[in-house]
């Protein structure tokens, strides 16, 4: 009767064969995983009393490469739809916001839920074109690189879009929530990316424990067995991607409001959906947790790397004051990481949980 | 002068932290790397003179930060830096990250004094804690062209037609605006007018084509190193008839490495740009020093960044005080003779810009680079018409 | 039995022939389509710069280019072809092959070329070894795994360069480079050597392939791992191989571009976009179709720059690349096995 039959059955595909067998997991509500993100949010709100005001800068990237790993997640992980351009939807709501502030004194606030719509309107367009036309694998994943690439390529040259100067967020005389602006070093920056993150992990679990879920995780370990089951996989897998369209856009408007400057290489360059893709698979791909602890370990990697290098003990004193080579240690890190660990750092511990 | 410098006398401090934003590692690491050293001499001459005297002889300290050419790197380096004590910031090179570094600096009152970065909005944002010594790119390219046109004027071989040949980007375009504003207002025809995405471009035998199609009589480059160097692969192959390839604020027709890499040694190549005055004693003390130490010739990058930690010195002896906004007070009030060519002592508009900041004209004469125009600044006469081929 | 009707109705024509010509029927749409594609841009392009002499020069480049862009993308598509990995660090080989190439003319001062005698070896067991213990080891992983390890790599290579060599750009000179004539453009001869060279390559690879013992293996191995394994082959020396082979297609690609390059540590950062852009257009795998998509790739973007000054030639690749996934997502000319 399960709609998990044929993908215990169907252990072919690679995908079934790496992912931490959340597919195989029973229905069972899950409580538990609210009471974890609860005490998540109560811990993390507490951060900026205990942290030094320097180190809340990089809490504010680790919050924002969380929002953009649990985006990438959504759609790659739990759908099984390998998007190598999540910067398009990053930059998307990015632009909308900076657009809509700058030109017209728009609040970001709603710049933020403009973004989000634009950039699933995107997602679920370019998806739909993708999957009618058949792509899969690498070629769905070229075809999002493409994507964020043209995005990219477009804004540098259009001059409504201020080409390759981007948007700066003026500076306001005084804090205004309305305006999404705060004083430099104000916890209201970490707060309300920790509520957003927060956000977007509980649309994670719901989506995970719902029928939704279950049916797009169904039709990504084995898509012709999920639709000769009568499953409208393209329903499931469109909603998926605009879940995940949505929640990446909101990383871009985090960014633009804590940075207050947005350019097309920022919003939109390679690097961007690296550290969505790097975030999630270190920290496990197919987990709700994996996104969250990827980002809490690399997005402050290279800055520890570099401090260590500033400032490096006696017997490596050698190393310290060389270009390049904090970003080779980091490097090395990643590699190392995603050999040793392939499922990632949760999926790892959640797969060694399951076994037993 | 603000009350406070009066109601407290030169305070005593060990030392005084500035901090220094540049990128160490990444595509601009050459530039990074030399002006942070740049940046280290000038505190190094600052502190084996006495130190800050009004401030009891502290002691300059220079903290490194590599931005790695980020953006937000650079923002959570010049947040650290702010968080441990520096009192200024110099930097950063990249004009996205200045742009964050001075909406960080705004927002903490603290001042930061940019050594380069082209980007004209940056200071159009109405900050008062931002300065910058470079020529922006628009009084690149209006210099620029008031010297190519003077040059050919007195040559006796006045610019009729210059074709502009620009980089995409922000620095391209600007410099193309007020470069063509300019020229036409001297009665030059600017056309074709043709960029490029230096990021990818890998061959510039069509755009060269098109200038020698064209007949312009000058070609005018506003690019990076990369993307120049491959315009002059290109002239060298196609051989158009022109009087002169014209550099402006160019990245590449000045740099000594050039003349290694480009056909010919790049012989008769001009760049108006920016460059460390070699007419200048201190400066070619400088520039000496540094290749010593190093054994590659100092880029100006450095040497403007040298320029920024002497004009905070300058303030801060000035002023006596290690409040972040009374120096940005005294530094906006400086006059600071500056290593770079200049058309006088430093001088901050109310933006922030420098408005003493000039181009000076180099050509590259049998395998070296000199200083050509104006006159004042010239070590050797330029060459007019200056044929490539 | 005999109740049974066949499936096909008709009586089965031999169905290697009748594939032969469905193929050949396909393909000649294809290029039909393609040249006319390519005659109203060239048309186009050639009344917006209002000059013959400006469109020659744009073609002759384009196609110099282009095949300059197939050979670097060569060995990412073998790569990919047999490995299903795509090789996001095949520009950062490319840029070490460039440092290689210029330590070897600097130390022996030898004419650029002869460094292939280094670059290739030197490339191939690099790639030996990375596939052996970077990449066998999660070759079931999904693609995810594999991409960030070659991301990974790409970032320790271009930082290496950049610890060991500095960040300064430097150059080699190919003697006697000089500007040839072809049909009223003009182009240097380094990039007509290059452009040759990739055709050697191309040659090369498809000897090797189609004509040796090795060849069919890597590509029944492409074609079906389980039953290569199942016939004896090694797959994992397979792989080590491949890579090792595609790694030396990216060291020779380096020394034949070198004399028009600028060396920096981040050289090959600008051509891993048109390489992937090449790669799909001819077909994931097919090394022969590289050439084309190279081809595609370079006169696009020439022409493109002269139909839409103004905007990055990239933005008219890109939509031409998206097309092409679109309509014909296995490349122009498909898969080859």
């Amino acid at each position: 009767m399960s709609v998990s039959a044929p993908t215990r059955a169907s252990k072919q595909s690679d995908a079934a064969l790496a992912t931490p067998y959340l597919a195989l997991a029973p229905r069972r509500p899950f409580p538990y995983e609210y009471a974890v993100l609860a005490v998540i949010l109560v811990a993390g709100a507490a951060l900026p009393f205990v942290l030094p005001a320097a180190e809340m800068a990089i809490a504010v990237r680790v919050l924002v490469f969380a929002l953009m790993g649990i985006g990438w997640n959504i759609m790659s992980g739990f759908g099984g739809m390998f998007s190598f351009g999540h910067a398009a939807y990053f930059g998307i709501g990015a632009y909308t916001a900076g657009f809509m502030l700058v030109e017209f004194g728009v609040s970001p606030w709603i710049g933020l839920v403009v973004g989000m719509i634009v950039a699933v309107i995107a997602a679920v367009g370019i998806s739909y074109l993708a999957f009618r036309y058949k792509l899969e694998g690498a070629y769905y994943a070229m075809s999002t690189f493409a994507f964020a690439e043209m995005l990219r390529l477009f804004v540098s040259g259009n001059d409504a879009l201020h080409r390759t100067v981007g948007f700066t967020v003026p500076v306001l005389p005084e804090s205004s929530f309305g305006m999404f602006q705060f004083d430099a070093g104000s916890p209201l920056y970490f707060w309300i990316g920790l509520i957003m993150v927060g956000i977007a992990l509980l649309t994670s679990i719901v989506f995970l424990r719902s029928r939704t879920g279950r049916f797009t995780l169904a039709a990504r370990d084995n898509e012709m067995a999920a639709s000769a089951l009568g499953i409208n996989v393209l329903r499931y897998k469109l909603t998926a991607v605009a879940l995940s369209a949505a929640i990446t856009a909101s990383a871009g408007v985090l960014y633009l409001q804590f940075y207050m400057f947005i350019d097309p290489d920022l919003a939109f360059g390679a690097h961007v959906s690296n550290n969505a893709i790097i975030t999630t698979v270190v920290g496990g791909a197919g987990t709700i947790w994996g996104p969250l602890v990827g980002a809490i370990i690399m997005a402050p990697l290279s800055d520890v790397v570099a401090s260590f290098l500033r400032n490096p003990p006696e017997q490596l004193s050698f190393l310290a004051g060389h270009g390049g080579l904090d970003l080779l240690l980091y490097a090395v890190i990643l590699i190392a990481f995603v050999i040793l660990l392939p499922k990632g750092i949760y999926g790892t511990i959640w797969n060694r949980v399951k076994k037993k | 002068m603000s009350a406070s410098t009066e109601s407290t006398p030169g305070v005593t401090v060990d030392q005084v932290t500035i901090g220094s934003l540049h990128p160490e590692s990444g595509a601009s690491a050459a530039d990074g790397q030399q002006m942070d050293r740049g940046a280290q001499y000038a505190v190094d001459a600052i502190n084996d003179a006495g130190g800050i005297k009004s401030l009891g002889g502290a002691k300059l300290v220079l903290s490194s930060a590599d931005t790695q050419g980020k953006p937000e790197i650079g923002q959570s380096e010049a947040t650290r830096l702010i968080q441990e004590g520096a009192v200024a910031l110099i930097g950063t090179y990249q004009s996205a990250t200045s742009a964050n570094v001075a909406a960080v600096a705004e927002r903490s009152k603290v001042p930061f004094v940019m050594d380069v970065s082209s980007l004209d909005e940056i200071l159009d944002q109405g900050y008062s804690y931002s300065f910058r010594l470079q020529p922006n790119a628009t009084l690149m390219g209006t210099q620029g062209a008031e010297a190519l046109v003077a040059m050919g004027e007195a040559a006796e071989e006045p610019v009729e037609q210059v074709a502009f040949l620009y980089e995409q980007g922000n620095f391209g375009t600007a410099t193309l605006k007020s470069f063509q504003a300019a020229a036409e207002d001297a009665g030059v025809v600017v056309d074709p007018i043709i960029s490029y995405d230096p990021a990818s471009v890998s061959d510039m035998t069509t755009q060269v084509q098109q200038v020698a199609a064209s007949g312009a009589d000058v070609l005018a480059v506003a690019g990076y190193y990369r993307d120049s160097l491959l315009v002059s692969q290109a002239v060298d192959t196609i051989k158009p008839d022109l009087s002169a390839v014209f550099g402006v604020a160019n990245g590449a027709f000045d740099q000594p490495q050039f003349v290694t890499d480009a056909p010919n040694a790049g012989e008769n190549y001009f760049d108006a740009n920016y460059h460390w005055d070699v007419t200048n004693d201190a400066a070619v003390e400088l520039a000496e020093k540094y290749e010593a130490e190093f054994g590659e010739p100092i880029r100006t990058s450095a040497v403007l960044s040298y320029d920024a930690v002497m004009v905070i010195a300058e303030a801060l002896e000035d002023s006596g005080t290690i409040d972040t906004t009374d120096l940005r007070d005294a530094i906006s009030k400086s006059s600071y003779e500056s290593l770079v060519v200049n058309n006088g002592p430093v001088k901050f508009d109310k933006d922030g810009e420098n408005t003493n900041a000039s181009i000076v004209v180099m050509q590259v004469q049998d395998g070296a680079i000199k200083q050509v125009y104006p006159a004042d600044r010239a070590e050797s006469d330029y060459v007019y018409p200056a044929p490539v081929n | 039995m005999t109740t049974n009707t066949p499936l096909r109705a008709e009586p089965e024509a031999p169905p290697v022939a009748r594939r032969r010509i469905r193929l050949s029927r396909e393909m000649t749409k294809t290029l039909v389509v393609t040249v006319v594609i390519l005659v109203i841009v060239t048309v186009a392009a050639g009344i917006i710069s209002g000059s013959t002499t400006v469109l020659t020069q744009a073609i002759v480049t384009g196609v110099l280019t282009g095949g300059i862009y197939s050979l670097i993308a060569m060995g990412l598509t073998l790569i990919y072809g047999v490995l299903h990995i795509i090789n996001f660090a095949n520009g950062a080989m490319v840029a070490l092959s460039l440092y290689i190439t210029y330590e070897v003319v600097s130390i022996f001062g030898v004419h650029p070329y002869l460094a292939l005698v280094v670059t290739i070896p030197v490339m191939m067991g690099l790639g030996a070894l990375v596939q052996a213990f970077l990449l066998n080891p999660v070759m079931r992983a999904p693609i995810h795994t594999q991409l960030l390890i070659t991301i990974g790599l790409a970032l320790a290579i271009e930082n290496l360069l950049l610890l060991v060599f500095g960040p300064n750009p430097l150059s080699v000179q190919l003697p006697g480079n000089a500007g040839v004539p072809i049909l009223g453009a003009t182009v240097e001869l380094s990039r007509i050597y290059a452009f040759a060279g990739s055709l050697v390559l191309v040659a090369a690879l498809w000897l090797l392939l189609k004509r040796t013992s090795i060849g069919t293996a890597i590509r029944a191995v492409a074609a079906n791992p389980e039953g290569a394994r199942l016939v004896g082959i090694n797959i994992k020396g397979i792989y080590i191989l491949t890579f090792a082979i595609g790694a030396a297609a990216a060291g020779a690609a380096g020394t034949l571009i070198a004399p028009f390059s600028t060396i920096q540590p981040t050289a090959g950062a600008i051509f891993n976009l048109t390489a992937f852009v090449v790669v799909v257009l001819g077909g994931m795998g097919n090394v022969p179709g590289a050439l084309v998509g190279g081809l595609v790739v370079g006169l696009t973007e020439q022409l493109g720059a002269l139909i839409f000054p103004g905007q990055s030639p990239l933005l008219a690749v890109f939509v031409v690349f998206l097309i092409v996934l679109f309509v014909k997502p296995k490349g122009v000319f498909g898969r080859a096995s």
